[in-house]
């Protein structure tokens, strides 16, 4: 009995402080992806919205539509566009507005590609 | 009483009152969770929640497994169509004022489509207050969404933007 | 008043032999069974003031009637005999009410009828006997009518065998309760009872004790004591059901007469062994009582081992007595004489209502299987509020008699310390725990045989469709007015039975008994008191605080009210209930060395689960007495039956030699003389 009592002492409390704090090592959990408008062609964003698994990609033009409902954090966008997408570390993304969830990214790589400010 | 287009009926009082309400059992809240057809990994982060690590007996809310003394419902699962009478008779059961948050990418309409065996979504059977996406959601993301639940905490997603050229561009 | 009791008794007697007439000539048609009730009824009503005035009044009356081989037959009215013959008065009346309408018309019906009416009369016979030649015919009489009354449906399976071993065993108890008064009769030399009662300190210490044992063992039999009772379970279920009610509520109790006619009256102030030996018969007797009971699923089978559970109540609190006044404590003594009495009346009436309603309950769901019963509380609105009464009566729950008399068992018990010599007072104490144990599992048990029936939703569809339209129901309310008469009102019963106690044993404890206020105190009032009239005062008003607080605080906004949460499921099926089996499962495997059951599980296949098909389980619990005790005592019997078989050989040569020889010896014998 004594013995728990002094490891447990040693350690320390074990809880985690949220919400004051995130705990560091948060930081590794599968999060939102993030896009580089600037780096999206259409063709990348039409092999990305075939490769999700859950549905949250699709093009709406010249945007790419993410609902960050659907996403279930694969990974599979990250490793298709690289460069392109990258790993925002956001994954506290509760809310009451359904719509909120729903981002919109222009798709600007072409146009830069293509040449023009 | 209103009854909505599903045929559940609808709460007397408005949101805005019922968000209020949910405000005061903001330092004790019993939730209830139902399971619509999950694969039962936001119910292992469900569980951990009661964990010493997660802990949500410190911040006031509890476990309940009696929806009649349940103030918030907390549905996983894409809603499968035979879990229908599940759905409907839990969110009955619990007295109002009530919440439902839904968790999880499959209740939020990914990953099943919405066809003869699964609804899709969970709020095309019941009506939903909080959103917490994940596969599953960390129990650091349920901890946030209950706390938006109640109003503890502010939305932070609404601000989100997925463009990270965001600031250089026009 | 002594000529009054008189002629009631004779205007009883008169009504039920009326009563019989009538059923054998007018029985075939409705208008026959209702006079045989009225008759029957009248008569019973006569016994009933009868017993009160004898009660109350004290003292008993004589008549004597012709003279036999044997001398006249003398029948005397004791004041031991008032509790009884309220008793019967009381069931007969209730029975009467109920006849009508359960029984059809008909021949078997006329005959069942005449017979009941001329047990009725025997049964007051046995009652009144004043020398040993009456008591002996009333009481082979009244064994044999109950054994017709018994076989009233003798097509049925289960009756003859039932009716069989009620008269075999009867007949047992009935050898041994001659050779009681026998020794009784040779070692006094008068066969009157009141003469034997007076000349019996005159018989040999060894005489006595004989003739006590016998008595014991001999009316244990018609009482229903373990290991005497194997007769209860078989006969009580398969007669009747009004039948039923008479057997458990007044047939058995007239056993109980007996033991207390010896123990109290006949051979009174034995030494302290005999009433520890009944003692300890009466406290097994409740305890395997109540057990085999929690395993039945036959409504009636299960009755019929609670009655066996209340007789050893009784007969404890009989034999408690005995040891208390062998000890000098007469006043603990007389007052466990009057919780004797009063349990066998409070018995009387709520059994005497559970079986009736037990028949109701067969008639109208066509079954008696716990486990095929259900939902009846809604079917059946009367009869359930009847059988509440009567359930809460028998598991002894205050304010009902059940409880007061249980209460006055345990004070009379637990007060064993009183007594000089330590080891016996323990075992009063441990008598006292083995009675607490059956009131718990009596409480268990009855808590399954009304919620199993009346509960929950019906396990069959002919529970389903069970309707109350033209069922009995005067004659059972009668007998939950009345205990709920005897349990508030027990400060009257308890002076009337305090009479009865002084005219038998000649000490009066009134002043013991009851204090001003209307407490009861167990004859010492330094050890416990307590009001059953107050007590129902008490719980009345005190119910009235849940709903002042409910209607005080009741929310003022109109309430939702859901279906009650059910954990999602799709449809209740009544097969998701408890059964009777379920319910009594933990008694069951804690009890288990007891009972040594044997259970048989048969599969259809060896597929894993959900494909195997049917299994179906069979649980049968060992019947102990009847395999350990009575075969091998039949079988010895056989044996030599089987070795005597040689000397009636059929041949009748040997016959004329048996001639020959005893003629021989009639010359020798007389030639010397």
């Amino acid at each position: 009995m004594a013995f728990w009592f002094y490891r447990g002492v040693r350690k320390g409390i074990a809880t985690t402080r949220y919400p004051s704090t995130v705990d560091p090592w948060a930081r590794g959990l599968p999060s939102a992806p993030g896009f580089h408008a600037a780096r999206l062609t259409i063709p990348l964003v039409d092999r990305l919205v075939g490769e999700c698994p859950a549905g949250a990609l699709t093009r709406e033009d010249q945007e790419l539509v993410v609902d960050l409902g659907r996403c279930t954090g694969c990974g599979r966008c990250l490793e298709l566009g690289t460069g392109a997408v990258r790993s925002t570390g956001e994954f506290l993304l509760a809310t009451s507005d359904r719509a909120a969830l729903i981002k919109r990214v222009p798709i600007r790589g072409d146009r830069e590609a293509s040449g023009g400010g | 009483m209103a009854v909505d287009e599903r045929g559940l009926e609808l709460d007397t009082v408005s949101t805005e009152l019922r968000r209020r309400a949910l405000r005061l059992f903001g330092r004790s809240l019993h939730i209830r969770t139902v399971d619509s057809g999950s694969c039962a990994v936001c119910e292992s982060e469900i569980r951990l929640l009661a964990a010493p690590h997660y802990d949500l007996h410190r911040l006031g809310f509890f476990f309940t497994p009696a929806p009649r003394h349940a103030d918030l419902l907390m549905v996983t699962g894409p809603a499968v169509r035979a879990a229908d009478n599940l759905l409907l008779k839990a969110y009955d059961a619990t007295p109002d004022p009530k919440a439902v948050i839904a968790v999880g990418a499959c209740a939020l309409g990914g990953v099943y489509p919405e066809d003869s065996l699964v609804h899709g979504a969970i709020d095309r059977v019941l009506p939903v207050d909080v959103f917490v996406p994940g596969c599953p959601p960390s129990p650091l993301a349920l901890l946030q969404g209950l706390l938006v639940a109640v109003g503890r905490l502010e939305e932070r997603v609404g601000a989100l933007s997925l463009d990270l050229d965001a600031g250089s561009a026009g | 008043m002594t000529h009054a009791i008189g002629a009631l008794a004779i205007a009883a007697s008169a009504g039920w032999l009326a009563a019989a007439g009538v059923a054998l000539l007018g029985g075939t048609r409705r208008v026959g069974l209702g006079a045989c009730a009225v008759l029957s009824g009248a008569g019973g009503v006569a016994a009933v003031v009868c017993g009160v005035l004898l009660a109350v009044h004290g003292a008993g009356t004589t008549l004597h009637l012709g003279a036999g081989p044997v001398g006249a037959a003398t029948f005397r009215i004791a004041p031991l005999a008032a509790p009884f013959i309220l008793l019967l008065g009381l069931v007969a009346v209730a029975i009467a009410l109920y006849g009508p309408r359960y029984h059809e018309p008909g021949r078997g019906t006329a005959m069942y009828l005449a017979v009941y009416n001329l047990a009725l009369l025997a049964s007051l016979a046995v009652l009144s006997a004043g020398n040993v030649v009456a008591f002996l015919v009333a009481w082979e009489s009244m064994a044999l009518l109950c054994y017709l009354l018994i076989l009233r449906h003798h097509e049925r399976p289960g009756v003859a065998e039932g009716a069989f071993l009620f008269i075999a065993l009867s007949e047992i108890g009935f050898l041994m309760i001659v050779l009681a008064f026998a020794i009784l009769a040779t070692q006094t030399g008068t066969l009157d009872l009141a003469g034997i009662a007076a000349r019996a300190s005159r018989v040999g210490a060894g005489w006595r004790s004989a003739a006590y044992v016998l008595a014991l063992c001999g009316f244990g039999f018609k009482a229903g004591l373990v290991p005497f009772h194997i007769w209860l379970p078989a006969a009580h279920p398969v007669a009747p059901a009004d039948g039923s009610a008479f057997l458990s509520g007044l047939v058995i109790k007239l056993g109980v007469y007996g033991i207390a006619l010896f123990g109290f009256v006949l051979v009174p102030g034995g030494p302290a062994w005999w009433g520890l030996v009944t003692m300890g018969f009466g406290a097994i007797s409740a305890v395997l009582g109540i057990l085999y009971a929690l395993m039945e699923r036959d409504l009636k089978r299960f009755l019929a081992y609670s009655s066996i559970e209340n007789i050893g109540i009784i007969v404890t609190a009989l034999g408690a007595g005995m040891t208390f006044t062998a000890y000098g404590q007469r006043a603990i003594g007389v007052f466990l004489l009057i919780v004797a009495l009063y349990h066998t009346v409070n018995h009387g009436t709520y059994k005497t209502l559970l079986f009736l309603e037990a028949g109701v309950i067969e008639h109208t769901s066509g079954t008696r299987d716990l486990d095929r019963l259900g939902g009846l509380i809604r079917r059946l609105p009367r009869t359930a509020v009847i059988c509440l009464i009567g359930t809460v009566a028998i598991a002894a729950l205050p304010p009902l008699n059940g409880f007061v008399s249980e209460w006055m068992l345990f004070q009379g018990l637990f007060q064993g310390f009183r007594i000089s010599s330590h080891l016996v007072g323990i075992l009063i104490v441990i008598a006292g725990a083995l009675i607490a144990l059956t009131g718990g599992l009596a409480i268990n048990a009855f808590a399954r045989a009304y919620g199993i029936p009346f509960l929950g939703m019906p396990r069959s569809g002919q529970a389903a469709n069970a309707g109350e339209t033209r069922q009995p129901v005067a004659g059972p309310a009668l007998l939950a007015g009345a205990c709920v008469f005897l349990g508030i009102g027990a400060p009257l019963v308890l002076t009337a039975l305090d009479r009865v106690a002084r005219a038998t044993t000649g000490l009066d404890i009134r002043s013991e008994l009851l204090v001003p206020k209307l407490t009861v105190i167990p004859a010492h009032t330094d050890f416990s008191g307590f009001s059953p009239t107050y007590l129902a005062l008490f719980l009345l008003a005190i119910t009235a605080v849940p709903i002042l607080i409910f209607l005080a605080g009741r929310p003022r906004a109109r309430s939702r009210r859901p279906p009650v949460w059910d954990g999602g499921i799709l449809e209740f099926k009544p097969r998701m209930q408890y059964t009777a089996t379920t319910h009594a499962n933990p008694v069951r495997v804690t009890f288990e060395p007891l009972y040594r059951p044997s259970v048989h599980v048969e599969r259809a296949s060896d597929d894993p689960a959900g494909r195997s098909g049917p299994v179906h389980y069979r649980f049968q619990v060992t019947p102990i007495f009847d395999r350990y005790l009575y075969r091998p005592v039949i079988r010895l019997v056989r044996a030599l039956a089987n070795l005597a078989r040689p000397i009636q050989s059929g041949d009748v040569n040997l016959y004329l030699f048996y001639v020959f020889v005893v003629v021989l010896i009639a010359y020798a014998v007389y030639a010397s003389n």
